[in-house]
């Protein structure tokens, strides 16, 4: 590939997002005050800009790298990523929204009225957060190196500065435009390529799903998912989702509970438009460029596959389209992350100062960066699941029973979480250790570690994909020990639910004046 | 936005720095009887009940199709070879049909969550 593509995609994906945050900034600034501007943020501005916020690497380039090596067990990926948000409808949208929390930490104190379960929450946050920019990173260290030739790191430092330059300068605050504008980069530049590939190809009479061989089996590079990893995976992105410190921030900004709920029914709408284009990316990935299934690339498929396809002119655009969506992906997702991790950091560490908030940032950007580059990249989409089941095992439970159930006390919130993270933790790492232990060149370690017919498999697959257990411990040690620990409720709980689930006040009383 | 093209003196926002903001505005009396009396807490703790019963049904609905799903294709394997235009139904059915599926669970819970509400605030006296 022309490494030209790839520096102009990602310098003109950065120079329009620099852009955007600075005429956004300053939009935002002539309305009036800013909390009050964001509560009158219309649902599908602000559901656009949840999707261009959670639209990862993972997302746009993982779940086809998965479909590609695993066939049909790879869907299961992007319908959990986007079922995850109707659980988060369900229980915990409104109320999140009408406690009027900004944090996860905030929330945690408010409700449970303890310091030591904020900070809990708060180290939790940052552990989520730090392994979720890795990924992120990993992916763009990736794509640079497949469209531009450069070594690996380039890409995972580049993101990096960017990041902390437009957080630092403030640039890239939360400010809704920009994150909304994310996603529709991002459908564009999935969906656009591949209208126009499969036009080509139905123009061309060339085979697009080459008779059903490309669903075959027999294309597949790894062994076939068992019943218990997908109910485990399942587990973790239906509930691991509830947990994301920089969705759940974007849930302040709704004017009220209810628009809320709507806000999150509009994501639910965007992401399943979005998801089915990096399964046509797949498909035709598996016919026309198998060989990235077999070399360990098959993250790579959405990137190389336009510009394989459509040659010329019309095949460099696409691929420029297809790079920029990409880069918009590691930017957004990691500037989100960045943003929420600063801020919970700063608020515990630093006071909540401005100067604080930088350090903050620079520390929650450098440290993912030391650990993306000291690690391996692993398959996007199943790295990133695994923050999935953390988050499900730590702070899901936290969020269900706070809102849910009366009788959270805080000493059974900290042993909840502690116990779900540690053992969700213990059990990734004893995973990945058993794993590298097989000798990895032969495949059929590898597959007899997948499978779950033989003991030495089912164990594997126990720990390597622990949601299916650790979740379900982490709720029945919190409801246990609140329910040991009966005294130390907290006082006022009547009103503390009411604020949750009551319904604001009808609009005509709203004191606030509406902007628009 | 201000027409005059006049800007505005700059604005710190920070965040609030500890326990969460109130919405601005007076309190209306029917919520502070609703909050402090007896019979209020009876009335909220009915809200919450039927939200809590309306999420679990729904969540369970969904979850017993997912999981239906993955029996199905774990244990019949024959379903592979239902194809439409070359696409096998396991594919169609997980790539694209449960989407909607989705997305239909959230709109029947947003309309019945805010119906709940209605009935709350026409018990404590709200308009």
């Amino acid at each position: 590939m022309n490494p030209a593509i790839g520096y102009a995609a990602v310098a003109g994906v950065s120079a329009v997002t620099a852009l955007i945050g600075f005429y956004g900034l300053r939009v935002s600034r002539t309305t009036s005050d800013f909390y009050v501007a964001s509560r009158t943020v219309a649902p599908w501005w602000n559901a656009s800009a949840i999707g261009g916020e959670y639209l990862s690497a993972a997302s746009f380039l993982g779940i086809a790298g998965l479909i590609m090596v695993s066939g049909i067990d790879g869907l299961w990926f992007p319908l959990g990523y986007t079922a995850g948000y109707l659980m988060l409808l369900l229980f915990v949208a409104a109320p999140l929204r009408r406690s009027g929390a900004y944090t996860l930490p905030d929330f945690a104190q408010s409700r449970l009225q303890s310091r030591r379960v904020r900070n809990v929450t708060s180290a939790l946050v940052v552990v989520v957060g730090w392994f979720y920019i890795v990924p992120q990173l990993h992916g763009a260290a990736l794509t640079i190196r497949i469209t531009t030739g450069l070594p690996s790191w380039v890409g995972a430092v580049a993101v990096v500065a960017v990041v902390c330059l437009t957080v630092m300068t403030g640039g890239m605050r939360s400010i809704t435009f920009v994150q909304a504008f994310q996603y529709w980069l991002k459908l564009t530049a999935i969906a656009v390529p591949v209208i126009f590939v499969l036009l080509v190809l139905t123009a061309g009479a060339r085979p697009v799903s080459d008779g059903g061989a490309a669903f075959s089996t027999t294309l597949n590079t790894v062994a076939p998912a068992g019943l218990y990893r997908n109910l485990s995976l399942m587990t973790a992105l239906l509930f691991g989702t509830l947990g994301l410190p920089h969705v759940l921030v974007r849930f302040y900004t709704n004017p009220d509970g209810g628009a809320a709920r709507r806000t999150t029914l509009i994501v639910l709408g965007l992401l399943s438009v979005f998801y089915l284009f990096p399964t046509i990316y797949a498909v035709l990935g598996r016919i026309y460029l198998p060989e990235l299934a077999t070399n360990g690339q098959a993250d790579a498929t959405v990137l190389l596959l336009p510009g394989r396809l459509i040659g010329g002119a019309a095949g460099n655009v696409l691929s420029a389209l297809v790079i920029a969506g990409a880069f918009a992906a590691f930017l957004s997702t990691t500037s989100g992350l960045v943003v929420s991790l600063a801020g919970v950091v700063s608020q515990d560490l630093f006071g909540g100062t401005v100067r604080g908030f930088r350090i903050a940032a620079v520390l929650s950007a450098l440290i993912p960066l030391a650990v993306a580059l000291g690690t391996g990249s692993l398959a996007l989409a199943g790295s990133v699941s695994l923050v999935f089941a953390f988050t499900a095992s730590t702070l899901c439970p936290l969020l269900v029973l706070g809102i849910w159930w009366r009788g959270l006390t805080d000493i059974g919130a900290i042993a909840g979480m502690l116990t779900g993270g540690i053992l969700c933790a213990a059990a990734i790492l004893a995973g990945s250790r058993l794993a590298s232990s097989a000798p990895a060149s032969s495949p059929l370690a590898a597959s007899t570690l997948a499978s779950t017919q033989n003991p030495a498999g089912f164990w594997y697959q126990v720990l390597a994909q622990p949601a299916a257990w650790t979740v379900p411990v982490a709720f029945v040690v919190m409801i246990a020990v609140s329910l040991a620990t009966k005294n130390r409720r907290p006082g006022g709980i009547t009103r503390i639910m009411t604020r949750l689930h009551a319904p604001e006040r009808p609009l005509g009383q709203a004191t606030v004046p509406a902007v628009e | 936005m201000n027409d005059d093209g006049e800007t505005p003196a700059r604005v710190r926002v920070v965040a609030p720095r500890n326990l969460a903001q109130r919405s601005p505005g007076p309190i209306p009396v029917a919520r502070e009887v609703a909050e402090q009396t007896d019979v209020g807490e009876v009335f909220i703790t009915s809200l919450i009940r039927s939200q809590l019963r309306l999420a679990v049904v729904v969540a369970a609905g969904f979850l017993l199709l997912v999981a239906g799903c993955g029996l199905l294709l774990a244990l019949a394997p024959q379903l592979h070879s239902i194809t439409v235009l070359t696409v096998p139904l396991p594919w169609l059915v997980l790539g694209a049909g449960i989407y909607p599926v989705t997305g239909l669970c959230a709109w029947l819970f947003v309309r019945s969550a805010a119906r709940n509400e209605a009935r709350y605030r026409d018990l404590i006296g709200e308009k």
